[in-house]
């Protein structure tokens, strides 16, 4: 069975261009005719993924496979890191710095929405040693 | 693909072949073949764009034509407010005068329906804005570039459309009820919609949200710009009154700006967005979950808005001059009465009735969606060619030249990259 591979690398800090890997991902998904509540579940969880690397993670990649049965989704960074995966998965907590949540990010709501938004998520993450999200969705 | 689309066409005599269009089309509905652009019909949207870059004029609105009006028949103009900001210091009521001057039987405003609409606008978000679960935010459905735009490339989004019948369509049904009784039978009337962008009114293409097709045909401002301009310097007055008189004022004339229409309604989380580059990038946004904190999002894919629409007479800013002159003697006062706006509501006058199903199926893309191998194949094609989105091939982008080679509808020949190094030759 054929597997569509991609990975777009996220820049450190690069507000400008983050969201453009999902926007991207968004595109190949319409042409393969996937059903549109799928493509925007896999979007918002693109999109926030983008972000937590740019706000809080390091270098990164988002990283997609495509087949007939599934998508893949893994973002990765060698930022900072999470010491406490379990708080950072509750709504509403937030680590972002206060410049951030002047420009509208911040609402602790990304990590909890993609675990919604996904058919499966894992989170792997250490103090220091990056953080690395995967999600499944079935087509 | 055809030499023309329902709303764009091109004039052989003075198209160079050059790829201006090709690469400023937001659909990428535009090939160079052979020296000449073909549109696919059902990926144009009517935006204008291609009108706007091309160096030589050869892109061309489709209109009903600027023929003569038919004497035997009774003519009906519904005017856009756009109309007036082509004439400085001219008050409404004078254009409409020049339009029945012109031979027009009547000539309506549509200032009384954009507060209807806005008020019924009004009404759908304060009723449901407390449900989390809505598809937040919503837009617009005044800009029909814009719901073709949502209905052919951001399909998850067409609930997020306002289900409201729009301002014009409002105006047409009404006005339609008004002919039938004073004069009996639809067939001796025509009505013409005056506006200032090319969406030509063919019945398939507007019924979204089941406005019926009231409108015969559309003439663009410009096409009857000369004439309104003669017949405004022999204004006469008193005029003759007219019983599709809905007392047009100075307020209408903000609708022209981006802006225009969010501006007197009465919520406080609207944003005003205008240009197609930007309106993309929004709608890019709020797929990816963006802006739910935002009520109502009016777009305007002209830049500026509509006074920057392809049919304009005069230039957008000047136009723009002309609203802020105009706006600064209306003070916004509401004529329409918030009981009866209520009591219509109740009874469903405004709502659309629409199947998002059916408008997806009016504008999909009549195009068959690729499989994952043809995806790797495009994949493998933009490998070999590592090229520099040239548009030599008459493709807007190599990504999107590929994918026609795997559609079967260009040749690897085409490629003038591929061609130079030899087809078989390794990648650079
Ligand atoms: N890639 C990452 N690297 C380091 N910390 C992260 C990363 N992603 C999330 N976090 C931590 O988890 C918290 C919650 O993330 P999230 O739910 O997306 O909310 P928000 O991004 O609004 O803060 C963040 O504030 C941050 O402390
Ligand atoms: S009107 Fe817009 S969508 Fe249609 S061909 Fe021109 S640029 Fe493309
Ligand atoms: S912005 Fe106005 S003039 Fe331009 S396409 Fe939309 S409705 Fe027409
Ligand atoms: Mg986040």
């Amino acid at each position: 069975m054929s597997v569509l591979k991609k990975t777009f690398h996220i820049n450190k800090k690069d507000f400008i261009h983050a969201g453009e890997a999902s926007i991207k991902i968004k595109n190949l998904l319409k042409s393969l005719n996937t059903d549109p509540k799928l493509i925007r579940r896999v979007a918002v969880c693109g999109y926030e993924g983008e972000m937590n690397v740019v706000m809080h993670g390091g270098e990164g990649f988002l990283n997609i496979q495509i087949n007939t049965g599934k998508i893949l989704l893994n973002i990765s960074d060698d930022g900072p890191g999470i010491e406490d995966i379990e708080r950072a998965m509750e709504k509403g907590f937030s680590t972002a710095l206060d410049k951030y949540r002047e420009m509208g990010f911040g609402a602790g709501m990304g990590l909890p929405n993609m675990k919604e938004n996904s058919d499966h998520f894992t989170i792997e993450s250490e103090k220091n040693r990056g953080t690395r999200v995967g999600m499944v969705f079935f087509r | 693909m055809k030499q023309h689309s329902s709303y764009v066409y091109f004039d052989e005599a003075v198209c160079t072949g050059c790829a201006f269009s090709v690469k400023a089309c937001p659909t990428r509905a535009i090939r160079v073949r052979n020296g000449r652009p073909l549109i696919m019909d059902g990926k144009c949207i009517g935006c204008g764009e291609c009108i706007r870059v091309c160096p030589t004029g050869a892109m061309k609105a489709v209109t009903s034509g600027s023929e003569p009006l038919q004497k035997d028949r009774i003519s009906v103009a519904l005017v856009s407010p756009v109309l007036y900001s082509q004439f400085f210091g001219v008050p409404p009521g004078d254009v409409l005068q020049a339009l029945r001057q012109m031979g027009f039987c009547h000539a309506v405003d549509m200032s009384y329906f954009l507060e209807m609409f806005q008020c019924a606008a009004e009404e759908f978000i304060v009723r449901n804005r407390k449900d989390e679960k809505f598809p937040w935010p919503l837009i617009s459905p005044v800009c029909p570039v814009v719901v073709r735009l949502i209905a052919l490339q951001f399909p998850s989004l067409l609930s997020h459309i306002l289900p409201i019948m729009r301002p014009v369509a409002l105006m047409a049904r009404e006005v339609n009820r008004q002919l039938i009784r004073k004069y009996g039978k639809e067939e001796s009337v025509t009505l013409y919609y005056i506006n200032p962008c090319p969406t030509r009114m063919d019945a398939d293409r507007i019924a979204f949200h089941h406005e019926r097709p009231y409108i015969d045909k559309t003439l663009g401002i410009n096409e009857v710009y000369a004439d309104l301009t003669r017949e405004l310097k022999k204004i006469r007055k008193p005029a003759k009154p007219d019983m599709l008189d809905y007392g047009p004022t100075e307020n209408s004339l903000i609708w022209g700006l981006s802006g225009g229409e969010i501006l007197d309604m009465h919520l406080d989380r609207t944003l005003a967005v205008s240009g197609l580059k930007e309106t993309i990038a929004y709608l890019e946004k709020i797929e990816m979950g963006l802006f739910q904190d935002i009520e109502y999002i009016e777009f305007r894919t002209c830049p500026e808005g509509c006074v920057g629409g392809t049919l304009i007479a005069i230039d957008k800013y000047l136009a723009k001059n002309t609203i802020k002159k105009a706006s600064r003697k209306c003070g916004f006062k509401r004529r329409v009465s918030a009981d009866n706006i209520h009591r219509l509501y109740e009874k469903g006058w405004f709502s659309a009735k629409s199947s998002l199903a059916k408008t997806a199926c009016l504008f999909s893309i009549q195009e068959e969606p690729l499989s994952i191998e043809e995806l790797m194949e495009i994949d493998n094609i933009l490998e070999r060619i590592h090229g520099m989105d040239c548009s030599a091939c008459g493709a807007p982008d190599c990504r999107t030249f590929a994918e026609d080679v795997v559609r079967g509808e260009a040749s690897l020949d085409d490629c003038v990259v591929l061609r130079a190094r030899g087809k078989s030759a390794e990648k650079i």
